[in-house]
């Protein structure tokens, strides 16, 4: 997550450095729509990220959950066949 | 075959009272001719059999023994019916509607806009795809199903012309003389004319869960009760029989019931016809708009023909193109889930229904109980002991320690010829198999469980001699040697039934000793033999005694057909009762049902008393519920004299259901609450679930045997046993239970419930976002503005954007307990309501046209376009020869200039409904609750969140769009043009669900919860 964010922000920071109306307009476009590809590119990826880390989290919490707890884990299980099978789906 | 063949001439009308027929009691007489009538009536020979001339003959006129095979929908019926059916007829004429407009159009402009023509495709192309879609998961099920089939071809042994010959079954015909043995599947309907210790298995035809002994005398009137017919496709367990065979194929009583059921016609799914209800409303509000501005068009000076392309327009605008595949994709989804969870969906569309339930007739045998009868209670020691019926024996054990308990078990496992089966050791002795009696098999499970292994008493106690069961003697009794090897005396154990046992017995067994019988101890067993009986168990008893060695010294030679020893003055030693006991799930299931406001009631072949019992054991009838019976008996008055409202539960024996009208059945459905179906037909079954149907319920049908499919196909949703269940069951049904558990309905339930709660979040999340789509071309017309935003544009949101999030809806928890509310009224809880409507389109699309245009006019007045300058320009605007029109600040703009800006604008009011949409995903998790309370641990929502957003730049800023799509690259600023009206919607929803609760009841509840 730290390396994403790190990334988002660097671009940033590239970004508004070039965002100097003085320059071309066709500059101009050609940074926005790299910025703009980037953060599309960026949000996509940490949407996927969610769901994966969500698995992995999931199947780790699992574990030490104690047999009786049927209710709470019944609705964990839901979810997690949920993340499983949404990857297909887009 | 020939069935068939008689009835295709005939009209519909004919069919129709065909049907009717099929609904009566079973016509069969034959039972009550001898069987000398019976051969001249089928021109047969009691020991010769027919001829194979006259065979050939009846083969000929009768056809083949074979059931027909229900009429199978061919598969490109199937597929049309996926893509004409429900939702999609809405897109289709949308998509008819737009090449229609284009058609308009193309012939009346030079170079006509090729938007409705790419609409009118797109249209199309979605409704084959989602109607693909759909299409293949159905078929999957349905490859599921085909796997059930056994195409095992049966086999008959006859006899024809004196001689024993076997023949393939379908070439059976009636007349034949037929022999069968355990095991076997009788071929046909049978008319007995001898046996040998024969017994069927009924279970599959009348739900009976005990073998039924079959001899040559007719012992009832009712062609399904007496003793002489044996029916085709049950089994025979035990012993041999002859028979005539008296029908064959689709006339016999099996064949009757399927052709009942495969007739049925089974009306609208419950969300079909919400969907339908839906499709109402939303061609409503659309034809509403669409005429109100094709006047508005009319008054403003439009041409006709424009008129009705903006007519046209404002009609397809309404479509909400991405629903269609939304609802497939959510249904397919709980579909996935509940067969996850052992539920087999077989029609897509079932999902939902079991949700809606309020009603659910349950057959008994096989479904609520294990269908294998155990040792419930056992009498000993003056003192009912209960043993233990659960399936994997968790429950309470019994005091073993008494000595009498000792000899009973030694009695029952002596006393018993029932043996398992060799090979079986590594399985647990419940789920081992057993030859033998079924109440032998229990006992000698039970014995085993509890004192170990049988076989090891037995070859301690060897047996010299043995009379079995009979129905004259109505006992069985053997003699064996005792386990002392220095003690010669003879053991002699009986077993039967009690009232027999007892009068051969002069003591009884206490604590181990013997003492004489009494009075005192008569009345303490009759209590304990009525109360065991009262359960609805059959009950055995046990005796034993070691005959004197002076008398029978070693070597003593028993005679058992002509009985030399005593088998009187015995010592009583106990009673064992045994019942098909419920599944240990179910009573649990029985009270969530409850709970959840869904009516249970048993419909069952079985006895009443067993039915009762069996019922009072699963809560179908609450403890402390009495029937009229109950309250007669315990206030001591006849029956007539109490008064039927008094009652809540009720136990209706099937003849009684014969001679009621249907206004008593309505009244009986009305006003008990838990009732009981006892002894009823497959007829009857069927003619209860109309009746719960009659009264507005959505009945839900479990059932397994072949008795019960004209019920599960009649059923609003009919839900079979996956493995217990027969064929034609799993053909009727529209839902299969995998593992047979009746709990895993529960789960449907929660399912259906919860997915009809999203269903109506997706649809409301899907249809705001169509007021900002419609209301740019809206304003095009009536203020002349240059056109907001475009057809492309729409598309991207409604098959693009709002695609993930409006299925990440249906991930959503649920906001209360579900199962703690009543079932939805059909009536008046609707999937999509006004509403529903006012706020999604009257309230929350609003605020979003509204940031949609704000962001609109900010773009243009930046290229500068005042807005006040933009009214009547359009005109202009669109004009391909005008290049030099003059903005506010006097700037000259070409057409191409002016095209960019506008596309640009399209570009941002879709970026702007993306980010309203943002809020209205949050708003649409929860109805009632806040978004605080619901969380945001639906992940899958998140990840819709970002992927719109993340598909709104990609579509901005992808080089090349600007040629593809017509979109532009937005400056940064311009995307926090909505923020503030997607922070007003998040802010105003809060509030109305905030009212919402504070008021239960109160006017923003009447008028705005959905």
């Amino acid at each position: 997550m730290e390396t994403i964010l790190l990334i988002v922000s660097s671009l940033l920071v590239y970004m508004t450095g070039k965002y100097n109306p003085a320059h071309a307009t066709h500059t101009y476009y050609e940074t926005l729509r790299i910025g703009g590809l980037a953060f599309a590119v960026v949000l996509f990826t940490l949407g996927i990220l969610l769901i994966l880390s969500r698995r992995c989290r999931c199947g780790i919490k699992q574990k030490p959950r104690a047999p009786g707890d049927e209710e709470a884990q019944e609705e964990n299980l839901i979810v997690s066949k949920a993340a499983k099978e949404t990857p297909p789906e887009n | 075959m020939g069935d068939k063949d008689d009835r295709s001439p005939k009209k519909k009308k004919g069919a129709t009272k065909d049907m009717d027929d099929l609904k009566k009691e079973v016509p069969i007489t034959e039972h009550k001719m001898s069987v000398e009538e019976v051969c001249r009536k089928f021109q047969t020979d009691v020991v010769q059999g027919l001829t194979n001339a006259k065979a050939a003959e009846f083969l000929l006129r009768d056809g083949p023994n074979a059931l027909t095979p229900p009429p199978t929908t061919p598969e490109w019926v199937k597929f049309c019916r996926q893509l004409f059916g429900g939702f999609s007829i809405l897109l289709w004429t949308g998509a008819i509607l737009c090449f229609l407009a284009y058609a308009i159009q193309a012939a009346t402009e030079d170079e006509p806009a090729g938007d409705n023509l790419y609409l009118g495709i797109v249209l199309t192309a979605v409704v084959v795809i989602t109607g693909c879609f759909s299409y293949f998961q159905e078929a999957k099920s349905s490859k599921i199903m085909e796997s059930f089939k056994n195409m095992v071809p049966q086999q008959a042994l006859v006899i024809r012309e004196g001689e024993k010959v076997q023949i393939n079954a379908e070439e059976v015909v009636a007349g034949d003389l037929i022999e069968v043995k355990g095991g076997d599947r009788i071929p046909a309907d049978i008319r007995v004319t001898s046996a040998h210790g024969c017994k069927v298995d009924n279970s599959s035809l009348t739900g009976e869960s005990e073998p039924q002994s079959r001899s040559p005398d007719c012992t009832h009137d009712n062609p399904l009760e007496t003793r002489n017919v044996a029916f085709f496709s049950t089994n025979c367990v035990e012993g041999t029989a002859r028979g005539i065979v008296i029908c064959t194929g689709d006339r016999t009583v099996m064949g009757r019931i399927a052709t009942l059921t495969s007739g049925l016609e089974t009306g609208k799914t419950p969300i079909a016809r919400e969907i339908e209800h839906f499709i109402h409303i939303i061609t409503g509000v659309a034809v509403f708009l669409g005429v109100t501005f094709f006047i508005l068009a009319i008054i403003l000076g439009y041409t006709w023909l424009e008129a009705v392309i903006f007519l046209i327009g404002i009609i397809v605008a309404n479509v909400p193109e991405g629903l269609l595949a939304t609802v497939t994709v959510c249904l397919t989804l709980t579909a996935k889930r509940m067969a996850k969870k052992n539920c087999l969906v077989k029609n897509l569309e079932a999902v939902e229904t079991l949700g809606s339930t309020s009603t659910i007739c349950s057959d008994k045998t096989g479904t609520l109980t294990q269908n294998r009868m155990t040792v419930a209670h056992m009498w000993f020691d003056n003192q009912i002991h209960e043993a233990d019926t659960t399936e994997d024996q968790s429950g309470a054990a019994f005091d073993k320690s008494s000595v009498t308990w000792l000899s009973l078990s030694r009695v029952a496992a002596l006393c018993n010829r029932a043996q398992f089966k060799a090979g079986q050791d590594s399985v647990s002795i419940l789920k081992r198999d057993v030859a033998g009696d079924a109440s032998e098999s229990a006992l000698l499970k039970c014995i085993e469980l509890s004192c170990g292994s049988v076989r090891m008493m037995r070859d301690k106690n060897k047996k010299v001699a043995e009379i079995p069961f009979n129905s004259t003697n109505k006992y069985q009794l053997s003699v064996h040697e005792t386990e002392d090897p220095n003690d010669n005396r003879y053991l002699l154990v009986m077993k039967g039934a009690p009232e027999r046992i007892l009068d051969r017995c002069s003591t009884i067994m206490l604590q181990g000793k013997e003492q004489p019988m009494d009075e005192e101890m008569k009345e303490a067993f009759q209590n304990a033999y009525m109360e065991l009986g009262g359960l609805g168990e059959r009950v055995l008893g046990f005796c034993h005694v070691l005959l004197p060695e002076d008398q029978y010294p070693k070597g003593f030679a028993f005679d058992t057909d002509d009985v030399n020893f005593q088998t009187d003055n015995l010592c009583f030693v106990g009673l064992i009762s045994m019942i098909d006991p419920p599944r240990a799930a179910v009573p649990d299931a029985v009270g969530k049902c409850r709970s959840a406001g869904i009516k249970v009631i048993m419909v069952t072949g079985d006895h009443p008393i067993t039915a009762k019992a069996i019922a009072k054991g699963v809560g179908i009838i609450s403890e402390g519920n009495e029937t009229v019976e109950d309250i007669a008996a315990r206030l001591n008055i006849p029956v007539s004299q109490v008064n039927p409202r008094d009652a809540k539960a009720c136990v209706i024996h099937g003849s009684d259901l014969k001679d009621l009208s249907q206004d008593q059945m309505d009244d009986i459905l009305r006003n008990h609450t838990e009732i009981v179906f006892a002894r009823t037909s497959p007829q009857q079954k069927l003619i209860i679930v109309e009746g719960c149907q009659r009264l507005g319920a959505i009945v839900a049908v479990t059932g397994d045997g072949v008795n019960d499919s004209p019920a599960l196909k009649k059923a609003d949703i009919g839900v079979a046993m996956g493995i217990s269940g027969s064929d034609v069951s799993k053909q009727a049904a529209d839902m299969i239970l995998l593992d047979d558990n009746f709990a895993s309905i529960v789960t449907g339930v929660e399912e259906g419930r919860l997915i009809f709660d999203n269903l109506k979040k997706s649809i409301a999340y899907t249809l705001t976002s169509n007021i900002p789509e419609i209301t740019p071309f809206l304003f095009f017309i009536i203020v002349n503005i240059p056109l907001p935003l475009g057809t492309i544009t729409i598309l991207c949101i409604d098959l693009g954007t709002d695609m993930v999030p409006a299925i990440s809806l249906a991930y959503e928890a649920a906001e209360s307990d579900i199962m703690k509310r009543q079932p939805r009224n059909p009536a008046r809880d609707k999937l999509v309501n006004e509403r529903l409507i006012s706020i999604a389109y009257g309230q929350i699309g609003m605020i979003q046209a509204l940031g949609g245009f704000f962001a609109y006019f900010v773009i243009l007045a930046e290229n500068g376009f005042l807005p006040s300058q933009l009214v009547g320009i359009r005109l202009n605007w669109d004009d391909r020869s005008l290049n030099d029109l003059e903005d506010s600040y006097g700037q000259q703009w070409t057409y191409e200039q002016r095209k960019i800006v506008e596309f640009t604008c399209h570009t941002a009011f879709f970026v702007s409904i993306v980010v309203v949409q943002w809020a209205d995903l949050i708003i649409c998790k929860t109805r009632r609750n806040s978004v605080f309370q619901q969380g945001m641990k639906n992940k899958i929502l998140i990840f819709g969140l970002f992927e719109e957003t993340a598909l709104a730049a990609f579509l901005s800023y992808c080089p090349g769009m600007d040629v593809a799509l017509r979109m532009y690259p937005l400056k940064p600023t311009w995307w926090f043009c909505a923020f503030p009206y997607s922070f007003l919607i998040f802010v105003y929803d809060e509030a109305r669900k905030l009212i919402l609760r504070r008021n239960p009841g109160g006017w923003v509840e009447k008028e705005t919860y959905y």
